[in-house]
């Protein structure tokens, strides 16, 4: 059996379903990324985080309970986790404010499939 | 008695006349210059009974400095060459006080044509003209009181429309110098649209017609602000009809008219207005935002799975269909950024449209400026009101300008905000009064929106030397319920 790259786990928080569902399945159909679970506020964003200690949070930043809330709260309690943003917003203050708080990627909701691909695999490799 | 040189014809009735005749003195001399007749009028006017005053030379008179100089003399030499005399000046009364009179002295003639006398006409015109004297004085008074106030401008304009006279309160409320103004049609004080309609020329046809004109408007002052102005023309004819030119007084009620409009109820509910369109607005921006914007978001990614799985043909399909569905909510996205722009929520003002110039203008590869001297935080709509018009300024700089620069300045005057845009683009190639008019709805919605406020707004531009977007908006803070 050929070697196997390294399997790279994902925690989505997202409170629109839609988005939440679409995005397992752009993910998981990635022989190397697995989605381990899925949030739809901070709270159980930053509860899944600490069970699970992805290696890759992709965060909303206007969910229930806030995104920079959870981003900070995930990289407090799990802190091998790497947090990127996905926002429907690209306002400077929006992205001061996630990168304050230690986001290392913010990607721009309606980027290609692809796109949100690689910049999952690039923050995991940060 | 009958007076010596009368002819002997004269009907006795006609002496009488002349002997009653009290506001003329009216008598003779003889060739020498001896008074020869006296009446009632002269006896009144200079103080002298007939028999005081017959057989002396006239010269009794004439002031001293008048004598010395020959001049009654002179006057009967006068007469006696050219038939006769007229003259005014001081004469003196037997009292030695002295009256304005005047003086027609006839000389006399036989039927030979020897000299036989002359007779000597005299009115006192001292009442006359002391009164000419009070008018001309009053005038004078008149002149100063008009030069040296200060809350009316009071100007003359001639017939053409031309400015020949300014007083102080001009200079205060229009900002110009009298040596600057005088000689300029008075349309120098008319916003541009106001000129290219016509108004100056109307409101003189109108002035002829009627007598006066009574206007409010605005009225541009030297540096180019504006101000709600009183105007009241009226007509100046002279004694015989013509048209000698127009009498303008014009107040400034810039701040009278701002403080009762944000106070009275139409002000009340057009800032209840202007709150709750932002507010509106605001919600329609975070609805398509939060709700359509990530639905079109799920489907395009939906669109991208599902080509990955389908074969060639199908899969451009859905591909094809992403693409749409991506432009669509790019619109979507500038829709909800013109609603709802970064920094209109801001705490201030000058922080909001500073967040916004950072993204916007900085964004879109231009330097700005922003300069503010401010005196309070104007109200929510004041500030709504000012933001939105930059905004729309702003935008029409990164669209079509093509500028590398632009500056924008604040500053409190007049109870409102004064707002400046400038940039250092190509400019228009249009005078902005037209470009108002047509199809730049942009530079409508923006006139639209400070005169609403009950403000104003102008568009200065020249091709190739940038454009400037200038307004002002009252600001009144209103007191607490």
């Amino acid at each position: 059996m050929s070697e196997r790259p390294e399997r790279l786990t994902v925690l989505i928080g997202d409170d629109e379903p839609l988005i939440r569902e679409v995005l397992s399945e752009v993910l998981a159909a990635e022989p190397d990324l697995d989605v381990v679970a899925t949030a739809c506020d901070a709270d159980e964003a930053i509860r899944l985080a600490v069970r699970h200690t992805p290696t890759v949070a992709i965060l909303d930043v206007r969910m229930p309970g806030g995104g920079a809330w959870a981003a900070r709260e995930i990289r407090r309690l799990s802190p091998t986790t790497r947090v990127m943003a996905f926002s429907a917003y690209g306002d400077s203050r929006s992205v001061d404010e996630m990168r304050r708080v230690g986001v290392q990627e913010y990607l721009l909701k309606g980027m290609p499939n692809t796109d949100i691909v690689a910049a999952v695999r690039r923050v995991a490799r940060v | 008695m009958r007076s010596c040189g009368m002819p002997e014809h004269e009907p006795v009735d006609l002496e009488l006349l002349v002997q009653s005749v009290v506001d003329y003195a009216i008598f003779m001399l003889d060739p020498g210059g001896r008074i020869a007749s006296w009446n009632t009028g002269a006896e009144r006017i200079k103080g002298y009974q007939a028999d005081e005053v017959i057989g002396r030379h006239f010269s009794v008179f004439y002031p001293p400095e008048d004598v010395a100089a020959g001049k009654p003399e002179w006057e009967l030499a006068t007469a006696v060459a050219d038939g006769r005399l007229e003259d005014e000046g001081w004469r003196v009364r037997r009292d030695g006080t002295r009256f304005w009179a005047n003086v027609v002295i006839t000389a006399l003639h036989d039927s030979e044509g020897r000299l036989r006398g002359f007779g000597k006409v005299t009115r006192d015109m001292t009442e006359r003209r002391v009164n000419e004297w009070s008018m001309r004085e009053s005038e004078d008074r008149f002149r100063l009181l008009v030069q040296s106030v200060v809350d009316y401008a009071i100007f003359m304009l001639d017939p053409g429309g031309r400015i020949a006279s300014w007083n102080t309160g001009a200079e205060r409320i229009k900002g110009y110098q009298a040596d600057e103004v005088i000689g300029r049609h008075f349309s120098v004080f008319y916003p541009p649209e106001d000129v290219a309609a016509g108004k100056p020329e109307w409101e003189l046809a109108t002035a002829v017609a009627d007598g006066r004109l009574e206007d409010e408007g605005w009225r541009v002052r030297r540096d180019g602000t504006r101000f709600w102005a009183n105007v009241v023309i009226t007509a100046l004819h002279d004694s015989e009809g013509r048209l000698r030119g127009f009498g303008k007084v014009t107040r400034d009620m810039t701040e009278r008219r701002t403080v009762e409009r944000a106070l009275d109820e139409r002000g009340q509910l057009l800032a209840h207005l202007v709150r709750a369109q932002e507010m509106e607005r605001r919600r329609i921006a975070w609805d398509v935002h939060d709700d359509t914007i990530q639905s079109m978001v799920a489907v395009g990614m939906r669109l991208q799975l599902l080509a990955t799985r389908m074969p060639g043909e199908h899969a451009d399909a859905m591909l094809r269909l992403n693409e749409t569905v991506n432009a669509s909510i790019g619109r979507l996205r500038n829709l909800t950024f013109r609603l709802h722009p970064p920094g209109v929520d801001s705490g201030g003002l000058v922080e909001g449209l500073s967040s916004y110039l950072d993204q916007v203008v900085a964004g879109a590869g231009l330097t700005y400026s922003l300069t503010h001297d401010l005196t309070a935080e104007p109200p929510t709509e004041t500030a709504i009101t000012v933001f939105r018009i930059c905004q729309e300024a702003l935008t029409n700089v990164r669209k079509h300008a093509r500028a590398s620069v632009v500056t924008v300045s604040l500053v409190s005057v007049d109870q409102g905000v004064h707002v400046r845009v400038g940039d250092d683009g190509v400019g228009f190639d249009q005078p902005p009064e037209s470009l108002a008019r047509h199809d730049h709805f942009g530079l409508i919605e923006m006139r639209q929106r400070a005169e609403v406020a009950g403000g104003w707004w102008s568009l200065h531009s020249r091709p190739g030397a940038g454009a400037t977007v200038e307004f002002w908006v009252p600001a009144v803070p209103r007191e607490a319920p």
